[in-house]
């Protein structure tokens, strides 16, 4: 009777069990979940000031979005020809926003006479400065030499403006590529055959995988098309990295996933010779994958794809609930068997979720994503073993296996520590010693761009794009903030002269500022009065010198005075045409105040970026951003929270072991710290610096290690414990280890702490082992 | 007999006034790696009808630099490669100009048509023009919407040089420049 309730009861909570996980796997597919593999998702966000945040936002939108393709052939009407086709295929997509291929000739001349009204308050800056030192008579000789001069450049009417300001400033004014326009397209100049560019904006994120397709699956169409016919695309963007980590993360994701998988089936039939364990592994380890995506996808709004794939390696820990289960199971009967490992299990739930609960407090998304997947999959795995496993077994036979005998032989011949403690202990504090040293060697490795692998060739296509164009990079600018745009503006005309000098010093390849093309009020009134003094001083006697009349001078100034009147305020500004291509310099979105942005061009020098630094000093408001070194700092510093959250973790656990085995502990705590330590030296011989993701491996290593010190300890049929714990850190190497083969250096370095740490675990544990016997290690 | 001989004078001018294209010009005109001569410019400001007169010597290595000596009424020295404009006076560096995109069309243009460069001038304009016993004269139209901005239309006469260039301006002004003892 009470074995019936007892019964009874099991199957109500198994049934239970079940349909919570249906529920929730129906929860998360009713919120369509979609897959993310950017790496800065996983990283966390900067702890930057809001308006700092907002622009580091803004522009990494802009590059990201963006996509550069050249066009180019030893024909130029082939290359043309091809630029146009190009737009064309693309101007159907509905993933692009905007392209920019050809100018638009009134666009052309309306952005030239746009500015025409305010040529006395936007000046030239080699006028400018002949001006401010009084040196009038070199700007009246310059005008009259451009009078002169066989080139016709656009120079405006003599009454209007006599001096030519307006043309020298359209002179001046550099491009933000090295671009010419040539019949209304862009050609690139200084290139030895013809090329032409062209520009385009995504309409969505460039990380997502439908959208990489759709765009990628048109250009390269096209691309193989233009091949044929002797034009050469090259392109850059940020689209074309994702989408070639995407791949490259999805094929390893398939092979990896797909190779541990056959290496864990072949061994699972070889061992147990039954196919009905290795479906009840299989079960096991779904149901806890299917609740920790359901789980995940319900907490986040997307999964990460590394998530994913570290979702997959869960199948190492998640079985060995199951395989510890079934192994014992050929020891005693589906009704003892609970009891019987029940506190084993549950020690080995606890170490591991206290592990990977440790990785949820580094603030790292991607880490926290990680941590409840781990987490809630375990929990899954471990709830599907304990309460639906003696069900399905009820009816199988308490055979041992061969394997386990195989296995403990093997064991058995194993030197022990106890047995002979000075030569081995002798020989683990050598090699202890040895690996401390290696250590103190070692180097950490926190730059982010070695976490990322681009692909060599697109890093030759970037190369030559930039190179060609003279692009500027995204990483590293200035945010200028203050009241209002005025100050702003106001601001990068005070600092302009320290980035003239850091240029003149070549230490910077150029910068892009606002104030080049609208200067503060203050900037544009003081303009405005050095040209009255020009006037002053150099329009009678230039007039006199082309012979023209005293009438002229007077119509000249007076419209000189007109033309003053209106300032180009930034209303004015952001609604004209020719600041099209340079209003990404105003923060947008600022709550309170402004903020505008000045970006840098070719290379910057390490004593540039400290004099950049040195800005912020004297004024808060001004910041320089390098989010490469912003990104490379907080995995460093992530790094160094990583070392206490292991040595928490390992704190917390022993002190919960030692509740339970006294000093018995140090058979379940030295395999894993020296496996560990093992590790680290082993990775720093290899030449690789420690990095936070060899430090989150290490959790995983400690988990699995403490379940198996666990088990062995906690159930004495030595045998079949060993077999079980050996599969288990097998099929772990074999999920987790085989990311080793991974061209993604954050799998890579996964792969390879989480091999190198199992390997030393397995040969430790049973060097560290008691007598075999449960009674024994507890008396 | 005389009937052959009056079909042979009708055909004579019309050999002698061919209608003439970038080919004809290539055939025609010579191009020095090397030349130098003097020059007459004269400079028509529509705004205010002034005509404004300069002369000077200039010199040329094709494919290099255009140097550009004004001597009269004021003294400065050009040179123009296709980048960059430095403009001298009394040896002192004025401007140097790393251009702009219109600029440097205006630039390669003006080399192009110095050094008679007719290949690359067939890509941006059309011509119209002939031939009467060895004198050509040529009038360029550009067919590149970019230079049209700028300029209606270029009139060229010559031998077996360039000789006179008339650089017409899309407000009414235009540059009109002769070339006198030139050699190589």
């Amino acid at each position: 009777m009470t074995a019936k309730i007892i019964n009874g009861s099991r199957f109500a909570l198994a049934l239970i069990w079940m349909l919570i996980v249906a529920v929730l796997a129906l929860m998360a597919v009713t919120q369509n979940p979609d897959f993310d593999s950017s790496i800065m998702n996983l990283l966390p966000k900067s702890e930057q000031q809001p308006k700092v945040q907002l622009a580091i936002n803004q522009v990494s939108e802009r590059f990201s979005k963006r996509m550069i393709l050249l066009f180019t052939s030893d024909d130029d009407n082939k290359a043309q020809l091809a630029v146009a086709t190009m737009a064309e295929v693309l101007t159907e997509l509905p993933d692009i926003a905007n392209i920019k291929w050809q100018v638009n000739d009134e666009d052309m001349v309306q952005a030239q006479r746009e500015l025409y009204p305010y040529r006395f308050s936007i000046l030239d800056p080699s006028i400018r400065k002949h001006l401010l030192r009084n040196e009038f008579k070199p700007v009246q000789d310059r005008a009259l030499l451009n009078l002169y001069s066989p080139l016709n450049t656009g120079r405006s009417s003599i009454i209007d403006d006599p001096f030519g300001l307006y043309s020298e400033l359209n002179l001046n004014r550099k491009n933000n590529f090295n671009i010419q326009i040539s019949n209304s397209l862009f050609k690139v100049i200084g290139v030895p055959t013809p090329t032409y560019m062209l520009t385009l904006t995504l309409a969505g994120e460039s990380y997502s995988p439908s959208l990489q397709k759709r765009v990628l699956s048109v250009i390269n169409l096209e691309k193989d098309k233009l091949n044929e016919k002797g034009v050469i695309l090259t392109m850059s963007g940020l689209l074309l990295h994702t989408a070639a980590e995407a791949k490259q993360a999805n094929h390893e994701i398939a092979t990896v996933g797909l190779g541990s998988l056959l290496g864990i089936i072949i061994m699972i039939l070889l061992v147990f010779r039954q196919f009905k364990p290795l479906v009840l592994m299989i079960v096991a380890v779904t149901i806890g994958c299917l609740t920790a995506l359901s789980v995940t996808t319900l907490i986040f709004e997307q999964v990460h794809l590394i998530t994913l794939v570290f979702g997959i390696g869960l199948v190492g820990v998640s079985i060995d609930y199951a395989l510890h289960f079934l192994c014992e199971r050929r020891n005693c009967s589906a009704k003892t068997i609970v009891n019987k490992i029940l506190p084993g299990l549950t020690l080995g739930l606890f170490s591991s979720v206290m592990a990977y609960a440790a990785q949820a407090l580094a603030p790292f998304p991607g880490l926290q994503q990680m941590a409840v997947f781990s987490v809630i999959g375990l929990c899954a795995s471990w709830l599907t073993v304990i309460l639906c496993f003696p069900l399905w077994t009820h009816n199988d036979s308490e055979k041992s296996l061969v394997a386990a005998r195989i296995l403990d032989r093997f064991r058995q011949s194993f030197p022990r520590i106890e047995d002979r403690p000075m030569m081995i202990g002798g020989i683990l504090c050598a090699c202890l010693l040895l690996a401390l040293s290696t250590l103190s060697s070692g180097d950490y490795a926190d730059d982010v761009r070695l976490l990322q692998s681009p692909a060599e060739s697109l890093i030759g296509e970037e190369k030559k794009v930039q190179k060609y164009l003279n692009a500027s990079g995204s990483s590293q600018f200035l945010v200028i903030q203050a009241d209002d745009i005025e100050h702003c503006l106001q601001k990068e005309e005070q600092i302009r002269p320290v980035l003239e000098q850091l240029i003149s010093d070549n230490l910077m390849g150029g910068y892009q500022s606002i104030t080049s093309f609208l200067p503060s009020l203050q900037r544009q009134a003081e303009n405005n009065h050095l040209v009255e003094q020009l006037y002053e001083q150099q329009l009678t006697p230039f007039y006199e010198s082309i012979d023209l009349s005293v009438s002229d001078i007077v119509n000249a100034q007076k419209i000189m005075k007109q033309t003053m009147k209106q300032a180009l305020t930034p209303e004015v500004w952001l609604s004209q045409e020719n600041s099209s291509a340079w209003r990404d310099l105003i923060v947008r979105q600022v709550d309170r105040g402004a903020a505008t942005t000045i970006h840098f061009t070719g290379k910057i020098d390490e004593a540039a970026v400290i004099i950049l630094k040195q800005l912020s000093t004297k004024d808060k408001g001004i910041v320089f951003v390098d989010r490469i070194q912003n990104i490379s700092d907080l995995i460093g510093g992530y790094r160094s929270e990583a070392v206490k959250l292991i040595a928490l973790a390992y704190l917390g656990v022993i002190i919960v072991l030692f509740i339970r085995y006294k000093l018995q502990v140090w058979r379940i705590i030295f395999p894993p710290i020296l496996a560990s330590i093992f590790t680290l030296s082993t990775i720093v011989y290899l030449g690789y610096g420690i990095n936070i993701f060899h430090l989150m491996a290490l959790i995983l290593v400690l988990g699995i290690g403490l379940d198996m010190g666990i088990f062995l300890i906690e159930i004495h049929k030595g045998a079949h414990t060993w077999l079980a714990a050996s599969l288990s850190t097998y099929t772990s190497v074999l999920a987790f280890g085989l990311l080793v083969l991974s061209d993604t250096p954050v799998l890579h370095h996964f792969g390879l702490t989480v091999f190198l740490g199992l390997s030393f675990i397995w040969l430790l544990t049973p060097i560290m082992r008691g007598n075999n016997s449960r009674k024994a290690i507890l008396q | 007999m005389r009937k052959a001989f009056f079909i042979i004078i009708l055909w004579l001018p019309v050999t002698l006034f061919a209608q003439l294209n970038f080919i004809d010009l290539e055939a025609i005109t010579i191009s020095p790696e090397e030349l130098k001569g003097k020059f007459k410019q004269e400079k028509f400001i529509s705004d205010r009808a002034i005509t404004l007169l300069s002369t000077g010597v200039f010199s040329y290595q094709r494919g290099k630099n255009i140097l550009w000596k004004t001597l009269e009424p004021i003294e400065n020295e050009l040179i123009i490669v296709p980048s960059t404009i430095v403009n001298k006076q009394g040896g002192n560096e004025l401007v140097h100009l790393d251009v702009n995109p219109t600029v440097r069309m205006i630039n390669e243009l003006f080399f192009f048509i110095l050094t008679s460069e007719w290949r690359e001038l067939s890509g941006l304009f059309e011509l119209s023009g002939n031939l009467e016993h060895g004198i050509w004269t040529a009038e360029l139209t550009p067919i590149d919407k970019t230079i049209a901005l700028f300029s209606s239309r270029i009139a060229l006469s010559g031998d077996t040089l360039l000789r006179e260039i008339t650089l017409y301006e899309k407000g009414g002004g235009f540059t009109k420049i002769s070339f006198d003892k030139l050699s190589q």
